[in-house]
């Protein structure tokens, strides 16, 4: 088909006032049409898998329509393996929260609302993945954030709105930047195409080049909730509803990792290749992912809250992906695109973009059916719900276990894939030998936290006896997420191969 | 061929309209039923007409504009041809006249709703109004410093009366300092002027320019800017000149608050824009950027955060009025193509948006709704008024697909293209100001609880028709910006042919 991505984006466009509609009659037809798109969605993606495993389209599905001509701007869609791994699991983790929120958000009021904003916040989250026009890139880039401003402040938890606003000023605050860099970059090249501003910016003087790629990355850290600019992250995923932190942990952050990939270092890093400052960059950036990786499982190692907890374990996975994608920039220095090293970089590292994205939609959402039942939050008050609730138990472990990078789950192998890939960079450049020393070590502090979640919720004396298993939708939504961790950590070359295509342009 | 007549058409059936309109109002005014109907036809049968004299101007320019981009035409004859008014016709002025009866007629049906046409005097209201578009038509397409003046004066002076309307103590002291103003402003304008017309012996912008680029010593003409550049600053309320639109504003109906911010600031952009580009064009003529870049950091920074401190909420949207002319300012200096393109789509986006969100507050201003505490949880009693204000500070705060935010990025951009990167820093440092206070407006709107809870909105439907037109254009021109974009594309292909 012709309009395939095209569609992929109208559909939840246009059906954002259907699901309004329909919201007001019937929450649950509400959710269920959403989850029905994302699954049109999937299957319409999936139909460019053949395109992107093809050499002879150059190892990408393109289309292009007319928008602003005045600013050499085209509504330019595309996906390639990264982009497309990374939108088929946003949409994965889409279906199973409007499912979820079938019985999480039950008694809450104005689900329509609740519902047509989720449908936006689709468009937003599929879109930033598709696209390879900076403008286009950047309306989704704050489409993103508009609904989950509504959503977290509507339907959270203590004093929403002020979570919501901390996230949206955080976050708007990285994005202007990020626009300043957008806008210096179409001053440098006339386009605002990713790949035509890659080659154009090759001629562009280094110095400028350099205040891009560090006002881009700032703007996309703040995204990332890298420390020290993680200080939205732990309210907002705390205090949102269940379905929204899964999305928040899941995709949100990851869309920043997901820009720094492709336009930190892959339109703007290479102009400056040449330079001493990449390398001094790419150092730099190492040391935040540590040091996110460290704080983040320190803070999760001593924290009651059991959404607070989750929130700042993904403080510490955004630390790995940052980590490897400083290893993956430095590939790019010193190795060709076909070369091993690249290939297991990158692999390793968007992969942990999706495996981290399921495993802690996963916990988030159990995390959530467990506040439902008990509506409390403190972990020290629970215990011993293992056998009352046997699928959300089984469902934390495997999310919990994941996390903690324990095999056959799925954040394991790509955990595993960044540190052989770490490991081959020590042998050109010696300052990586600490980094990955100590994220060695963080990996061990993240097995302790998950431990002590799970022996805190799960385990000892029974303290609840009222507390039941989780309804039938919530249950199904988890379910299909575990069932995703399991088969991402068994069998994960569909999306190595996918990703790896990358390596062959 | 474009006579005088085509090109003061749209200014005379204006003026007309503006004269007839108050006996119509009257007889409306008498009838037991239909009134509504029959203003609002009214109004359409005025602007329908209007449009239709742009309309055939557009059509007749666009047909030679390949071969004359710049078309002077005077009153008097070719002979007399530099000593009389004379009309300038180009794509900008056709692009702004364009706006101004475009908007210009939401806005009117708005005050058609907004102020009772069974009150008394309300028929000198709407004639005032149609009066003040007529003129700014004309400043849109002043050829020479002296129409430019006069038709500038006769709508800022026209403005006062729609400051005044209400006639409370707070209005009459605000249209007074308005007006003190004003009166200054003009005297440094005439002032300016005959310095130039002593250098030049000529007022019409291409003779000035002419004669202006061959000058040798420049201190005369130094001087004579900054006469003229304080006096339309004044008008334009940039900092520190600003003192006057806030209380002016806030004192104002909502109708005249919304009209004068998208069309008496816009209007007073393009003059800047006009005389600061077209004519003392810098580096031919007179350097002026530096100092211009300091005004309008300066009209960012204390706008916003003046901003930032403001419990009244009608009064915050005149902040961000001011912050908008520092926006403006921003594109004016950087004297690209980029910028000139981002100010004219920004007259139109930054006039509508602020239309937008003074016609929400003046119906919620009806209820003795003012402060942000009274604003409390309005999201949920007003439901379709409070998305118009969303939708207008989103606007503002530059969050796509909204059209502020295509402004802003135009704007931005190009700043960085004319070298000018720290000013593009200070927007958008300013713009996250910006951002933080609007959130907090939403915040108040959506978050809190009302504190008395009995009070009960109904949202007048009338109102919301112009409402929801706005708010209709803002996500339509964020989303294809092209529409508009294609309209200003041929004042940047003239740019290069300045006489």
């Amino acid at each position: 088909m012709q309009n395939t991505l095209l569609l992929t984006l109208l559909l939840p466009a246009l059906a954002v006032p259907i699901v309004y509609v329909t919201g007001r009659k019937s929450s649950k037809a509400a959710a269920i049409l959403l989850a029905l798109i994302a699954i049109a969605d999937i299957i319409l993606l999936s139909t460019t898998v053949p395109y992107i495993l093809d050499p002879a389209t150059g190892y990408r599905y393109v289309e292009s329509y007319s928008w602003i001509p005045v600013l050499n701007s085209t509504f330019a869609l595309f996906v390639d393996g990264v982009s497309l791994s990374l939108a088929l699991i946003t949409l994965v983790l889409i279906l199973t929260a409007s499912l979820f929120s079938i019985n999480y958000m039950q008694e809450k009021k104005g689900l329509a609302e609740y519902y047509a904003l989720l449908t936006l916040l689709f468009i937003g989250l599929v879109g930033v993945f598709i696209t390879s026009n900076l403008m286009l890139f950047y309306f989704c880039w704050e489409l993103m954030l508009v609904p989950a401003y509504f959503i977290i402040g509507g339907w959270g938890y203590k004093e929403p709105y002020r979570a919501a606003f901390k996230f949206f000023i955080f976050t708007h605050a990285g994005a202007v930047f990020v626009l300043l860099g957008i806008g210096a970059i179409f001053m440098l090249t006339g386009s605002l195409d990713m790949f035509q501003a890659q080659t154009a910016l090759m001629t562009a003087q280094p110095d400028i080049v350099k205040w891009i790629l560090l006002s881009l990355t700032a703007g996309f850290a703040v995204k990332m909730a890298v420390v020290p600019v993680h200080m939205w992250l732990p309210d907002a995923h705390s205090e949102a509803p269940a379905p929204m932190s899964a999305l928040l942990s899941g995709v949100i952050i990851g869309a920043g990792a997901y820009a720094i990939l492709r336009v930190s270092l892959g339109t703007v890093f290479p102009a400056i290749m040449a330079t001493d400052f990449a390398v001094q960059f790419l150092h730099g950036i190492a040391v935040l992912g540590v040091l996110s990786a460290f704080f983040g499982s320190l803070i999760a190692l001593v924290e009651n809250d059991i959404k607070r907890v989750i929130a700042y374990s993904s403080i510490a996975h955004m630390g790995y992906v940052l980590f490897g994608l400083s290893c993956f920039g430095l590939s790019l220095l010193f190795s060709a695109p076909s070369s091993q090293l690249f290939q297991v970089i990158l692999a390793g590292t968007v992969l942990h973009l999706v495996n981290h994205a399921v495993s802690k939609g996963l916990f988030f959402l159990s995390a959530g059916a467990i506040m439902k039942q008990l509506e409390i939050r403190d972990i020290r008050e629970m215990g011993g719900l293992a056998g009352q609730m046997p699928i959300t138990a089984t469902s934390s472990t495997i999310a919990a276990l994941s996390i903690a990078g324990v095999p056959p789950f799925a954040c394991f192998i790509s955990e595993f894939l960044i540190f052989v890939g770490a490991f081959q960079v020590i042998s050109s450049d010696g300052f990586y030998l600490l980094p990955t020393a100590l994220m060695l070590v963080a990996t061990v502090l993240s097995l302790a936290y998950a431990l002590r979640y799970l022996s805190h919720v799960f385990l000892g004396p029974r303290k609840h006896e009222e507390a039941k298993e989780a309804p039938f939708f919530m249950k199904s939504a988890m379910l299909i997420l575990a069932a995703f961790v399991i088969i991402l950590g068994i069998y994960p070359t569909f999306f190595i191969n996918l990703i790896n295509t990358l390596s062959f342009v | 061929m474009i006579s005088i007549l085509d090109v003061s058409l749209p200014i005379i059936s204006f003026v007309l309209f503006s004269l007839l309109t108050i006996p119509v109002v009257k007889i409306i005014r008498k009838r037991e039923n239909n009134r509504v109907a029959l203003s609002v036809g009214w109004s359409a049968l005025i602007f329908v007409i209007a449009s239709a004299t742009v309309v055939n101007l557009s059509n007749k320019y666009y047909e030679q504009s390949s071969t004359q981009p710049f078309l002077n035409i005077t009153l008097t004859g070719n002979s007399l041809a530099i000593f009389s008014s004379s009309f300038l016709i180009d794509a900008m002025s056709i692009y702004m006249a364009a706006i101004f009866t475009v908007v210009g007629a939401i806005v009117f049906l708005y005050s058609i709703f907004y102020v009772d046409s069974t009150e008394r005097l309300s028929e000198r209201y709407y004639s005032v109004i149609l009066m003040i578009i007529g003129c700014i038509i004309g400043v849109a397409f002043a050829g020479d410093l002296l129409t430019l003046f006069i038709f500038w004066e006769a709508s800022a002076a026209g403005s006062s009366f729609l400051m005044l309307y209400q006639k409370t103590t707070r209005s009459l002291h605000a249209t007074l300092r308005y007006l003190v103003m004003i009166i200054i402003a003009s005297a440094f304008i005439i002032y300016g002027l005959s310095i130039v017309y002593g250098i030049t012996g000529t007022l019409n912008f291409w003779a000035v320019k002419q004669t202006l680029t061959a000058l040798q010593d420049k201190h005369l003409l130094v001087i004579a800017f900054i006469f003229i550049a304080s006096g339309y600053a004044i008008e334009a309320a940039i900092v520190p000149f600003h003192m006057w639109l806030p209380d002016a504003y806030t004192a104002a109906p909502a109708s005249s608050s919304a009209f004068l911010s998208a069309l008496i600031d816009q209007g007073s952009y393009y003059v800047l824009l006009r005389i600061l580009i077209y004519i003392l064009t810098p580096s031919t003529v007179l350097n002026w950027t530096v100092m211009l870049a300091v005004f309008s950091a300066l009209t960012m920074i204390v706008g916003n955060l003046l901003a930032l401190t403001q419990r009244n909420v009608k009064r915050l949207i005149a902040y961000i009025c001011i912050a908008d002319v520092g926006y403006n300012l921003v594109a004016i200096t950087s004297v690209t193509p980029l910028g000139i393109m981002g100010n004219l789509y920004f007259f139109l986006i930054g006039g509508t948006t602020t239309a937008l969100a003074f016609m929400t507050v003046g119906f919620l201003n009806r209820m003795g709704l003012e402060t942000l505490d009274d604003f409390s949880g309005i999201g949920r009693k007003a439901p379709l008024t409070s998305l118009a204000l969303l939708l207008s500070a989103f606007s503002f705060a530059g969050v796509p697909p909204l059209a502020g935010f295509i402004a802003k990025y135009l704007v931005f951009t190009a700043a960085i293209e004319a070298n000018l990167s720290w000013l593009a820093v200070v927007g958008v440092l300013t713009s996250i100001i910006q951002t933080a206070y609007l959130l907090r407006l939403i915040n108040y709107m959506y978050a809190k609880t009302p504190q008395e809870k009995e009070i009960t909105i109904k949202e007048p439907k009338k109102l919301l028709i112009p409402i929801f037109i706005l708010s209709g254009a803002i996500i339509i021109l964020g989303i294809y910006p092209t529409i508009i974009l294609n309209l200003i594309e041929p004042v940047i292909q003239q740019l290069p042919f300045i006489p």
